[in-house]
């Protein structure tokens, strides 16, 4: 997929664009996730253009990451994976050793350039390490309330249902809360996120009840543990996340059920949200109208030709995400371990300090 | 078991059967200890575990760390699948078996000399817990052996886009790329075992002054004229109240335990403690509490909620600590926690680090271990026996969010810090051995 050289990049000189290599990388593999499809473009970036000095390199990288996190509506996530691959780039040259210093710049290009698939197989092995962690919390006869389409937490709970029959057999139930938002910009007959995780449940014996967002502090008390999937981890241990994920912290905290979360370490991403509204996103939740508002816009949307590149880009409903403060979460399940919130930023400090 | 015959089975007398019996038989002997609850202090316990994994080393005639490691292990294996709730076994073998490690490294690192510098920062991190302000004895084991098993870093989110050669050659299986291992041609410079027995040996006085240096920050935490609560006969919690008794003075009041606890509670309040085998009587030679002019008031488990509102602080000690910050401590302690959280009032929670086990608790229920039920009705009421079914748990599961403040032999840390102590004693790889 090297060659998705672009016509006419936008507002990019270079003929490379690497918006549409990354919404591409996104569209090509299911199972790729933000991060990974940004570190897999920069790394296409790196083998189209020819910088041969370490300043070049870096003032590319940097150019076409702000670049990127412009055009894409939520950048959280994938800015977890600029910002790790610039780290990455940035400490391996400072540090002597294999494949620093400075002198072996090719050397640790040419390893980054080659290893594009190594890096996405990884994150995506990374997965099974969680699941490997994450599979003792899944203890016998417990039942797990979970949302979202987080290949994560599908692919712990598959793990978990793989052993039933096994010498360690594990019988589980499973509550799948059902977004309602997310049919808004679909088509109208498409399945909500999901459902194909419950389809694979339910083919391997597992019993998921399919839920709505609004019967979950109903369901919460049947459940034992509610288990989620996070777009990024911020650095207070909190996370952002699939609009709803908030509510069901706050009725697990509220009913006394521990809430994990399940998520790749690739998605520590350094942000310290202080609130909701402090996302450096613009989302279209809450808009209050009044029926002359509702009439101007009519009015704009009929004439609508102007259409003004100037204004940033809003995220549709489907794809709005909130954030869970860190005294909702019990644990993180990563692919370095079981880590309390506090933990994250340590991990976050250990790459950027 | 002959040498056992004078003394009463325990800590003592399988000391003494380590020095004379084969090592075989010694293992044989503390399964059977652990597995018949005659040796049941979590001190006690990883005394014995020390002291079990030093002979064994000492016996095992090889140089080879891969091979320590494996005998190592299987002994742990043995001992924790004896009593697996006795988790201070775990952690003590598992920092033997860190020892074992970083013995082998820094043979390999003497080699390797120029292995990457960048790693320097590294050893610094650790220390950042390390209030200044506190009286640490830099010299202590728990120091030294904390400072050296902090080398290893964590695995860092880098490890997505490392180089593929130095590791992550199995990238899925975490853990199995022994260190060890993979260099079976080198002869070590030194000689590992000694070294690996001068580590254990810091063990051993780590576990015999942890008391005392856990003591050393009463000061900073007890006030005059303060009401502390306390439960269960704790040596950590009254070695802690007597180092400030000696300076200050407060109110304690002693929670009774009934019924698993209650006699030796008794006794440690009124002073007549008689030496137990476990405790290896060092505490009998106490003074108690009230001659030091303490006030110290009995109360009943059932008065703590009445009470609570009247206390300043409450001071728990602990059988073990787990890695999310929760604990696990003597039936009652739960109830102490909560109403100590309704009332707003600070918990503490003295623990040695040996305590401090790198187990994630999945199912709180499996950790509490069940008693002797007669203690809950006796024998002599046995015509109720067929009537109801009498339950006597020896444990609480303590949740991390109503502990305020655990205090170690490495200082005062809060419960959502612990994961960065297990970080730096245990090594990843002997998590689940």
């Amino acid at each position: 997929m090297a060659s998705t050289t672009s016509s006419a990049a936008v507002a990019d000189t270079k003929p490379f664009d690497i918006v549409a290599t990354y919404n591409e990388l996104l569209r090509s593999d299911a199972d790729i996730t933000m991060p990974i499809a940004a570190i897999e473009a920069l790394v296409l970036l790196l083998t189209q253009s020819a910088s041969s000095t370490i300043s070049e390199t870096l003032d590319l990288l940097e150019k076409s990451t702000a670049h990127l996190k412009r055009s894409i509506p939520n950048p959280i996530g994938l800015s977890a994976g600029t910002d790790l691959f610039q780290r990455y780039l940035i400490t391996t040259l400072q540090r002597p050793g294999q494949l620093g210093p400075a002198g072996d710049f090719k050397a640790i290009r040419t390893h980054l350039l080659s290893n594009g698939r190594l890096f996405i197989r990884r994150a995506k092995e990374s997965r099974d390490k969680i699941a490997a962690f994450g599979r003792g919390f899944i203890r016998d006869g417990s039942t797990i309330l979970t949302n979202g389409g987080s290949r994560a937490v599908a692919a712990l709970l598959q793990k978990a249902a793989d052993e039933e029959g096994g010498p360690s057999a594990v019988r589980f139930r499973v509550i799948y809360v059902l977004s309602s938002t997310s049919q808004d910009c679909k088509l109208p007959n498409e399945e909500p996120e999901g459902m194909e995780t419950v389809r694979a449940l339910r083919a391997k014996g597992v019993p998921v009840s399919t839920i709505p967002e609004s019967a979950v502090a109903y369901s919460l008390g049947k459940a034992d543990m509610v288990i989620v999937g996070a777009e990024g981890v911020v650095e207070n241990g909190g996370i952002v996340s699939r609009m709803g994920t908030y509510q069901i912290g706050l009725l697990a905290k509220a009913i006394g059920k521990p809430f994990y979360v399940v998520a790749e370490s690739h998605k520590f991403v350094r942000l310290y949200p202080l609130g909701q509204y402090d996302l450096p996103i613009e989302q279209q939740v809450l808009e209050f109208k009044s029926e002359e508002d509702l009439a101007e816009e009519r009015k704009q949307q009929s004439s609508a030709a102007d259409t003004n590149g100037d204004t940033p880009i809003k995220l549709p409903l489907c794809d709005s995400v909130d954030f869970t403060p860190p005294h909702l979460i019990s644990a993180l399940i990563t692919d370095s371990g079981v880590l309390t919130p506090s933990a994250v930023s340590e991990e976050l400090i250990k790459i950027w300090f | 078991m002959p040498s056992s015959l004078a003394l009463t089975p325990g800590l003592g007398s399988f000391l003494k059967c380590l020095k004379t019996n084969p090592i075989d038989t010694s293992i044989e002997t503390l399964i059977s200890l652990l597995k018949r609850r005659q040796i049941r202090h979590s001190r006690s316990c990883a005394t014995a575990t020390a002291y079990l994994l030093r002979s064994v080393i000492s016996a095992c005639r090889t140089t080879d760390s891969a091979k320590l490691i494996e005998r190592v292990q299987s002994v742990g294996r043995r001992l924790m699948a004896a009593q697996p709730r006795e988790m201070v076994v775990g952690n003590i073998v598992r920092r033997v078996l860190g020892l074992i490690r970083d013995e082998a490294e820094d043979d390999r690192d003497a080699e390797f000399a120029l292995s990457d510098i960048g790693s320097e920062s590294q050893p610094q991190t650790p220390r950042a817990y390390d209030d200044p302000s506190l009286p640490l004895d830099r010299d202590s084991p728990a120091f030294r052996s904390e400072e050296r098993s902090s080398r290893p870093a964590l695995t860092s989110m880098f490890s997505l886009l490392s180089h593929p050669e130095p590791e992550n050659s199995l990238p899925s299986t975490p853990g199995s790329s022994s260190p060890n291992g993979r260099l079976p041609g080198h002869g070590p410079s030194k000689d590992v075992r000694a070294e690996v027995l001068e580590g254990i040996g810091e063990i051993i006085d780590e576990l015999g002054q942890v008391d005392d240096q856990i003591a050393a920050y009463a000061l900073d935490h007890i006030h005059s004229n303060e009401i502390i609560l306390t439960h269960t006969s704790s040596t950590t919690v009254q070695k802690f109240l007597l180092k400030a008794a000696a300076k200050r003075k407060f109110t304690v009041i002693h929670a009774e335990s009934y019924p698993n606890n209650h006699e030796a509670t008794h006794a440690t309040v009124s002073g007549s403690a008689v030496s137990d085998d476990d405790n290896l009587g060092l505490e009998a030679f106490q003074k108690p509490l009230i001659e030091h002019g303490i006030t110290v008031i009995l109360i009943p488990d059932s008065a703590v909620f009445a009470l609570m509102s009247r206390v300043n602080k409450v001071i728990l000690g602990t059988h073990s600590v787990l890695a999310n910050g929760g604990l696990v401590a003597a039936a009652g302690t739960r109830v102490i926690a909560r109403a100590a959280k309704v009332h707003q009032t600070p918990v503490v929670v003295v623990s040695g680090v040996y305590k401090l086990s790198p187990v994630y608790p999945f199912d709180f229920d499996s950790l509490i271990e069940y008693g002797d039920p007669s203690m809950v009705l006796p024998y002599e009421e046995g015509d109720l026996v067929d009537l109801v079914d009498v339950q006597n748990p020896i444990y609480d599961y303590v949740p991390a969010e109503l502990v305020d403040l655990y205090i170690t032999n490495l200082g005062g840390h809060a419960p959502s810090y612990l994961y960065r102590i297990v970080s730096d004693h245990y090594r990843k790889e002997d998590i689940s051995f």
